[in-house]
């Protein structure tokens, strides 16, 4: 299963491509893949909407105890903020969304990231 | 302090003009990111896992009190309230809006400040001893040769575009303060035999994926060409580095692959081609620039205080006179350390808050200046002995008072995976696992001596090759490990960590520390450091250790 980010262009947050279409703070509004080829053409959409999103690419996401989480935990820190800042970041709502991430394992670097940073 | 002059400031502003320009651009559209992110690096601003990080200039890690209270005014405005401190004493903002980059921008400038060529495959910010103009065994005050530098190196057409990122630090006592060795080129001011001051000039030192020591390519540079042989060097470099491959492309490759000898005949070859008259410094400039270093008016005193004697009968500030007051060049005064270091804080981070605290210090008790410590520590260099006790009760209520310099919680570590967009792993909690295992002063105090640094990635800006016991965060297979290196260190008999073995699961690093430091205590002998004793018995007895707690 695939989840669609990137960060947004004007402030630079992380940001999850949402149901309805519109990139989501919250990675509990994050749509889910179950089909590649539909997270490819999702991938290939966000990758024109230039003014609005920087470096779009999809992330792996398994279940967690309470939900969906993203596999690699990069992209856990991404979706909960800095561990070191228990005052920072998007963890600092509660709830079940964030306790889903905070329990997830598997730490594995989703293959997205790894291309994005060889290319950089 | 160097005080920006007409021309500084024109271009300064002519920058922030432009850079808001081509933020506007990419806002708009009119600009893709790939042709907008080389112009937003050149100025600092990176694009990181939460937000954007703007990258803030200190060059030689000297601030004034205004540039200090104009970080925090910054970090309260358009950050969340606090600023990260570098190994290449920047100051590092992690939660910039590209909105505000052009304002930020603009408010350094008011203070003579800047991010260009924070990034980039150009001569970056180039750093000096920490305890330049104030050390009483320096044979010049470093900071004017620095500035120099920074003059000459700012916007340098030639060098806007090296095969890869370029980093100078300079120094001139033999207490190598500026880890030097581990730069691409490292600067050692001293006199020869017949008295007269010149450069030793190594090349090709640096961490990262492949760490080399740099080796001596000149024993005595004058230092009247000081900005020639740069000059030389760099052309060496542009002509012959490796733009084909990122991993092999900094000058470090290109001096093992040449041999220091083989490097050092093409620099000499290139220099004595070239017309040397045309770069080196006019004998005004330099006078120049070495008025805004001349000493300030230090007063007459006794080699002694009666008052900071008298404070030590509290044991906190004995304590702190222990490990953070350091001797000056004028009687009378001290160099006093501040530590970023309190035990389950993250190394290197300053609040605005503790930033107006040290500007206000810096401004009443030390000249107006306070320095940045490439250890991820603060200096305020001129403090009369007399005041240093009302320094240090000030420091309490901001909680900078922690008495750590140098010892085992005193812990460098890089941003690591909890910002950096090319960390493997985090480098912060292990810092603080670490650091809070060793929190109890007396047994900080009881370890003495011991470096430990700690990097994310291979990259190194943890600077884990040159810890006493080093620290890389690695990705192995899919979770985060640890690798330790022992025996590093920056000091003038510099060396590079050796592999421990294994690497270790987060949870057992702090573990693997206190085996360490078990081995260390039960081993070392009268007058020995860790380094020192690790030095005598080699890996074998702290691996045991290791690997019969850790497996």
């Amino acid at each position: 299963m695939k989840a669609l980010t990137g960060n947004l262009l004007d402030d630079g947050e992380a940001v999850f491509l949402g149901h309805d279409g519109q990139w989501a703070a919250r990675f509990a509004d994050a749509e889910l893949f179950d089909d590649e080829a539909a997270a490819l053409a999702a991938e290939a959409r966000a990758k024109t909407q230039i003014t609005v999103v920087v470096d779009p690419y999809l992330i792996d996401v398994i279940p967690s105890e309470h939900g969906y989480a993203p596999l690699s935990y990069r992209e856990r820190v991404r979706a909960l903020g800095p561990t070191n800042k228990p005052e920072h970041g998007k963890k600092t709502e509660g709830g079940e969304a964030i306790d889903a991430l905070l329990h997830a394992h598997g730490a594995a670097r989703s293959k997205g990231r790894v291309e994005l940073i060889r290319r950089k | 302090m160097y005080q920006y002059d007409a021309i500084d400031k024109e271009m300064l502003a002519d920058r922030v003009a432009e850079f808001r320009e081509q933020c506007e651009r990419r806002l708009s559209g009119d600009l893709t990111e790939d042709q907008f992110k080389r112009l937003r690096l050149m100025n600092g601003l990176y694009l990181q896992l939460h937000a954007y990080m703007l990258r803030v200039a200190i060059p030689y890690g000297a601030l004034s009190s205004a540039q200090l209270r104009k970080l925090a005014f910054i970090a309260r405005t358009y950050d969340k309230g606090y600023g990260h401190f570098t190994t290449r004493t920047n100051l590092q903002l992690h939660w910039i809006k590209l909105k505000d980059a052009p304002d930020i921008l603009e408010h350094l400038a008011e203070v003579g400040m800047h991010a260009i060529q924070t990034s980039g495959n150009d001569i970056r910010n180039i750093t000096a001893d920490p305890h330049a103009g104030a050390t009483a065994d320096e044979v010049d005050d470093p900071r004017i040769w620095v500035e120099a530098i920074r003059q000459w190196s700012t916007f340098h057409p030639e060098f806007s575009f090296l095969p890869r990122k370029f980093k100078i630090a300079v120094t001139a006592s033999p207490a190598d303060r500026a880890a030097t060795k581990v730069y691409d080129i490292g600067l050692r001011l001293h006199r020869n035999d017949a008295g007269e001051l010149g450069f030793e000039v190594l090349v090709g030192g640096g961490l990262g994926r492949t760490p080399y020591l740099g080796p001596v390519i000149r024993g005595h540079l004058p230092v009247r060409h000081l900005l020639s042989y740069l000059q030389a060097i760099l052309r060496v470099y542009n002509r012959h580095g490796r733009r084909d491959n990122i991993w092999k492309a900094r000058i470090k490759v290109l001096v093992a692959s040449l041999g220091a000898e083989g490097f050092g005949r093409e620099v000499e070859a290139e220099w004595e081609s070239a017309d040397n008259a045309q770069v080196d410094l006019p004998d005004l400039e330099l006078a120049r620039i070495r008025a805004a270093f001349t000493p300030r008016n230090f007063a007459t005193l006794p080699a002694t205080s009666a008052a900071f004697e008298a404070a030590k009968a509290d044991p906190a500030f004995a304590r702190f006179a222990r490990h953070n007051v350091k001797p000056h060049k004028i009687p009378g005064y001290a160099i006093v350390d501040i530590s970023l270091k309190k035990p389950g804080e993250t190394p290197g981070d300053c609040s605005a808050e503790q930033m107006e605290l040290l500007a206000n210090l810096g401004e009443r008790y030390s000249q107006d200046e306070i320095r940045v410590h490439y250890e991820q520590d603060l200096i305020l260099p001129h403090v009369m002995l007399d005041d240093v006790p009302a320094v240090w009760k000030a420091l309490g209520a901001e909680g900078l008072d922690t008495a750590n310099r140098g010892l085992i919680t005193d812990i460098i570590a890089c941003p690591g995976l909890d910002y950096c967009a090319l960390a493997n792993a985090r480098a912060i909690p292990i810092a603080q696992a670490i650091a809070k295992r060793f929190e109890d002063p007396a047994l900080a105090e009881r370890v003495g001596e011991l470096g430990i640094k700690i990097s994310g990635c291979i990259n190194a800006c943890g600077h884990h090759h040159i810890g006493a016991i080093g620290i890389l965060g690695v990705d192995k297979k899919g979770e985060e490990f640890y690798q330790l290196t022992l025996g590093g260190s920056a000091e003038a008999e510099a060396s590079l960590g050796q592999v421990l073995g294994p690497a270790v699961p987060a949870n057992r690093v702090a573990d693997a520390v206190d085996s360490m430091v078990e081995v260390y205590l039960r081993e070392r002998q009268e007058g020995e450091r860790f380094l020192d004793t690790y030095r005598r018995t080699g890996l074998a007895p702290f691996k045991e250790a290791v690997y019969a707690v850790a497996h």
